[in-house]
């Protein structure tokens, strides 16, 4: 009991070091990427840890008082390292149980819900138009992540992440897997607040919406919460549609896990630089268009194929 | 020739017939141009003959303290007749024991900020204006004072007052405001409108903007010569100064009569295509920037560069080159440059039509643009947009073709013109304006005649002349009048630059679209605050000439930041 404990206590530190200190490398490779498809130099890889640093160490201004507005960002950061644990990294989760698909939907949203109130809370007018443009966003693209697991779901028979994985390695590709994957991708794009979707913060229109009024730790908290929930979405994603091949070995699987996420995040970041910002009511269409098609996966899944 | 002489007898006729005795006096100073000396009275009559018979344009309207001279004001409205190739002035002469003249914003919307500016600057009160607020006076400036008078010193500055604030327009009813500026990130220039929103759709706007104004028209009927605008008027605009100087030129030149050397007309003419296929392509870059599509921004920024190069192998300077002169170019293109041109102009040629096709085929990048901001042909005209803007609703008018200046009657012009009037039209118009600015650049280049680049001046420019000139800027129309005086100074010069009527085109762009599509909407004016204010950067609290080196800067910025004054 006391070994399961300790295991159990060491796969969840894993796991939120893992995305906490990994994020800011594949947010430096993607800014690269961009950079030298804007024929630029763009700043070094190491970046955002410096990024970070700096903020970190800045004075903490708050434009609204309570202990509530002063813990958002922590909470928005602390709710995407939650996710990292029911997510396998390789080996299997560090927090998995029985129904934790139904979990990782609720945790999936928290981050995106702490953004939005500490838009709301801020006080500035741009900020709230960001934060209901984050609302409106976060209803149309969590049915489409909800279809894309219940499909996976349904065609595993289980509610378990770890299963679900399972499955597919013992079963291989699918066509309603394949439309949920593609779903989950196109949500990814979303979650992670890249163009064409990345109305909420439209620097251009609301000069970084919810993100506005932050400043200094803050700042670098609901940064470092961005950046971390692209790569725990991009493993979740990777591990849920492309778990193949099956690796045993934990001190493989986890490195060919994190490249075959930098390829997910790698086509994330090759559509953020080849698309403008699309408005909000566009995007809501695109994703309630999105939402229907993935239903489909969920017929075939029904059907058996 | 023969058109613009019938045209200018129509012109007479008409105004004779309308307005009677209150047609003072009839002239056509130059054969471009039909100056009729009105009573105040018969503005809107003669206005409403105008525009409604013989379709004129509004250009701009200047108001002239002429009580050392005449003993009275004058305001000139100009007009244009674009297909006649004529310009019509209808001076009109104001009593300064009763300094008010009817507004003609009723009969042309497009009016309305050039009468409240002449208010604010000789304080000619436009009687019945629908908007009589401030325009380009700041809020604490003196109700009593009005800085274009001849009495005013150009130096004097009133004393400062504190928070006031602009008289603002109630939103209407169950709306909220959303404000874009006075500093807005994407617009980087001072301009602050209100949007009355209701969630994200916008239903209204006001406006107020000249925060940078700086009274360049002042300096130049006060304090400079002839000779020194040139460089001043350059400096009224970042990016199309070589249009400011040479419409300046142009001014004075067709004023005093001086004929301009053919090699300086074709030089002038690739110069400001040129400025046109660097200024299109900024403000391709900052679209797409506008709308989060950075690629377009560092691509367009990129295969832009040669042609800064390209000006300041020509000039001595990327821009500002200080080229243009009363009578000419001060700078020539050496022969051994040519073949680097052509050679830029190729280059640039094959990436802007990359470019063209990448853009056009981009869904995304259509769904923000299309139907967005749309101006209607009508509402174009009736506020007398130009440019691009114009063009992009369906006006076929530009200032190269409609009144032909520099080397454009030889080298013509296809004008770009869509019918949408949205912004994806504007994006149109000014990509195909690129490629057709390269072919002019390159064909005005190979027809390069001979000669030499400027016309001795030897005899001093008469006093009490008009001439207007007109230049197409990538941003539209640039207006430029001068009424020349004594002193080898003008008595007054009036600017208009193209973003001026543009702008007041806004509310009516903007309104039922969402709040995301105000920037994009605005910025599709191609907008530039500072020319349209004619601002200046040069410190006037002092007569004398300070010149600050860098080190002087530094330690200024760094006396401030420790808290004491420099």
């Amino acid at each position: 009991m006391n070994g399961t404990l300790l295991t159990t206590l060491l796969g969840a530190l894993a796991s939120a070091a893992a995305a906490l200190l990994l994020a800011p490398l594949f947010e430096g490779l993607l800014r690269k990427l961009k950079a030298f498809l804007h024929s630029r130099q763009g700043p070094p890889i190491l970046q955002p840890y410096l990024d970070v640093a700096k903020l970190l160490g800045k004075e903490d201004l708050r434009t609204a008082s309570g202990v509530g507005y002063a813990a958002l960002p922590a909470l928005a950061l602390s709710s995407v390292l939650v996710l990292a644990l029911y997510v396998p990294w390789g080996p299997d989760p560090a927090l998995g149980f029985g129904g934790d698909v139904i979990a990782v939907l609720y945790v999936a949203a928290a981050s995106a819900v702490m953004l939005m109130l500490t838009a709301f809370a801020s006080g500035s007018p741009y900020a709230s138009v960001g934060g209901s443009r984050e609302m409106m966003m976060l209803l149309s693209v969590e049915p489409v992540l909800a279809v894309a697991l219940i499909t996976a779901a349904v065609k595993a028979g289980s509610l378990h992440v770890a299963s679900i994985r399972d499955w597919q390695l013992e079963n291989g590709p699918s066509i309603s897997l394949a439309i949920a994957g593609i779903a989950f991708f196109l949500a990814l794009q979303a979650q992670a607040g890249k163009l064409p979707f990345d109305v909420p913060e439209a620097d251009q229109e609301i000069m970084g919406g919810p993100l506005i009024e932050q400043s200094g730790p803050r700042l670098a908290l609901l940064r470092w919460a961005i950046w971390s929930k692209q790569l725990v979405l991009a493993v979740l994603l990777v591990e849920l549609f492309l778990p193949w091949p099956r690796i045993e070995l934990p001190l493989l699987a986890v490195p060919v896990v994190l490249v075959k996420a930098f390829l997910v995040l790698l086509a994330v970041g090759l559509i953020d630089v080849v698309n403008p910002r699309l408005r909000i009511d566009q995007a809501m269409g695109y994703f309630l268009r999105v939402a229907v098609s993935s239903l489909a996966g969920l017929a075939f899944a029904v059907i058996g194929m | 020739m023969n058109d613009k002489t019938t045209t200018a007898a129509r012109v007479g006729e008409l105004l004779r017939e309308r307005l009677g005795p209150a047609l003072l006096e009839l002239s056509q100073p130059q054969s471009d141009t039909v100056l009729a000396r009105i009573d105040k009275q018969a503005v809107r009559a003669a206005s409403t003959a105008l525009v409604g018979e013989l379709a004129a344009r509004f250009l701009i309207n200047a108001g002239i303290d002429r009580r050392e001279t005449a003993g009275d004001f004058s305001v000139a409205q100009l007009f244009s007749l674009d297909r006649d190739h004529l310009f019509v002035v209808l001076d009109c002469a104001v009593d300064p024991a009763e300094a008010a003249i009817d507004s003609i914003t009723a009969i042309v919307p497009g009016a309305g900020w050039a009468e409240r500016e002449f208010r604010d600057a000789v304080g000619v009160e436009p009687r019945d204006h629908p908007d009589p607020r401030r325009l380009i006076l700041p809020d604490d400036w003196p109700a009593d004072q009005y800085p274009l008078r001849r009495d005013f010193r150009y130096d004097e500055r009133p004393p400062a007052a504190q928070g006031l604030r602009p008289p603002e327009i109630e939103p209407p009813a169950g709306t909220s405001v959303i404000s874009v500026g006075p500093f807005y990130p994407v617009l980087e220039e001072p301009a602050h409108w209100r949007l009355f929103v209701e969630g994200e759709t916008v239903v209204g706007c006001d406006y107020r903007g000249f925060y940078n104004h700086r009274g360049i028209e002042k300096l130049g009927d006060s304090e400079l010569t002839y000779n020194e605008i040139p460089y001043v008027a350059e400096r009224i605009c970042g990016i199309c100064g070589f249009i400011h100087s040479t419409c300046y030129c142009q001014a004075v030149e067709e004023a005093a009569g001086i004929e301009v050397p053919r090699r300086a007309r074709f030089l002038r003419t690739i110069m400001l295509e040129i400025e046109r296929i660097h200024s299109h392509l900024l403000w391709l870059g900052i679209a797409g920037h506008i709308l989060g599509f950075d690629t377009v921004l560092m691509q367009t920024w990129r295969i832009r560069e040669p042609v800064m190069w390209l000006a300041e192998a020509i000039s001595g300077n990327r821009k500002t080159y200080g080229m243009n002169t009363i009578g000419g170019v001060r700078r020539d293109i050496a022969p051994e440059l040519e073949p680097r041109i052509r050679e830029v102009l190729d280059t640039l040629e094959r990436e802007v039509a990359a470019v063209r096709d990448a853009i056009a085929g981009d869904a995304t990048l259509m769904a923000r643009a299309r139907g967005v901001g749309v101006l209607t042909a009508d509402k174009a005209r009736e506020l007398c947009v130009v440019g691009p803007p114009a063009r992009g609703s369906g006006l076929g008018i530009d200032a190269r073709v409609d009144h032909p200046y520099a080397a454009y009657d030889e080298v013509p012009v296809q004008i770009a013109v869509e019918q949408e009037g949205d912004t994806w039209a504007r994006v149109l118009v000014r990509v195909d304006e690129i490629l057709e600015a390269i072919r002019l650049a390159r064909e005005a280049l190979a027809a390069l005649p001979p000669g030499p680049v400027l016309a001795e001046v030897s005899e001093e420019i008469p006093p009490d002349r008009v001439g207007i000139s007109v230049v197409e800027a990538p941003r539209g129309e640039a207006v430029h009048a001068v009424w020349t005086g004594g002193d080898h100074r003008p008595y007054r010069w009036r600017v208009r630059a193209p973003t001026y009527p543009n702008l007041q085109a806004v509310p009516a762009m903007i309104a039922d679209n969402t709040i995301a599509d105000v920037p994009i909407t605005i910025g599709s004016l191609d907008p530039c605050f500072s020319c349209t204010e004619r601002f200046e950067a040069v410190d006037l609290r002092t007569s004398e000439v300070r010149v600050y080196t860098q080190r002087d800067l530094i330690e200024m910025s760094q006396a401030l930041t420790r808290g004491r004054k420099p």
